[in-house]
């Protein structure tokens, strides 16, 4: 347990601070001048249909200028993955400081419930009817 | 344990883990008592082989994840464009290990 403790705590920090880059350079202008062409998204540049995740950037970009119904246009899990990019990385130092596994006991309860069929065939639903939103909009 | 149905069993089973843990299994096994085989011997592991063909098709929306088992980080990736495509690219390389490990696990529950 301990092992995989370490290597959670490794994804996520990475994860979190890769997700900060990416959001750095987008807020820079280094992004809009050059490379807002290019894209990052595998799936769309193959099949130039937008997948499920498409937008997620652009919404956080809208949120953090104020603008929360352009957000939710964009992609609706923005909201989501913000809140988890600003939490993590204050969960893991608390779990660094105090030296508990919190962090992993949610992860583990979350990851649980996800898997209870309850819970799983809406979230599944969910992502679908995003999808689907996401090809009507044509990101 | 009887000798020859752990050889067995470890014939069978041998891809679905990492061979540094087959002596593990083995002598863990030969210990153990005769009433667990039943459930060791019906344990449904997941094929590294196929979770690779997996995670080559849909590692981008973290069906690989998902599969194995590892629900939190299949969302991570679903979210997140595989990684920014970039965790996709690792995952081809990293899921056989992580499948094994994750049938390392299951196996667990049934030895100690």
């Amino acid at each position: 347990m301990h092992l995989f403790q370490i290597k959670l705590y490794r994804i996520l920090s990475i994860a979190c601070l890769a997700g900060y880059i990416w959001l750095y350079f987008n807020l820079s202008n280094f992004y809009s001048k050059y490379t807002s062409q290019i894209g990052v998204c595998l799936f769309k540049r193959v099949t130039s249909i937008p997948c499920p995740a498409c937008g997620i950037t652009r919404s956080i970009l809208s949120i953090l200028q104020g603008n929360l119904l352009q957000a939710f246009y964009w992609n609706p899990f923005g909201f989501l993955l913000l809140a988890v990019l600003i939490l993590t990385p204050i969960w893991l130092v608390i779990d660094a400081i105090t030296k508990k596994n919190s962090l992993l006991t949610f992860y583990v309860a979350v990851e649980k419930k996800l898997q209870q069929k309850l819970v799983a065939i809406p979230a599944i639903a969910l992502v679908l009817i995003n999808w689907f939103w996401n090809i009507h909009k044509d990101l | 344990m009887e000798a020859n149905k752990v050889d067995m069993f470890i014939m069978s089973n041998a891809k679905f883990f990492e061979s540094h843990q087959l002596h593990i299994i083995r002598d863990r096994l030969v210990t153990i008592d005769d009433s667990k085989w039943v459930m060791v011997s019906t344990a449904q592991f997941k094929d590294p082989s196929t979770s690779l063909i997996i995670s080559i098709i849909g590692g981008h929306f973290g069906v690989d994840r998902f599969v194995i088992g590892d629900t939190g980080l299949g969302i991570a990736k679903l979210l997140t464009c595989g990684g920014l495509g970039i965790w996709t690219v690792i995952d081809w390389f990293m899921i056989q290990g992580a499948t094994r490990e994750k049938n390392m696990q299951m196996l667990q529950q049934f030895l100690y």
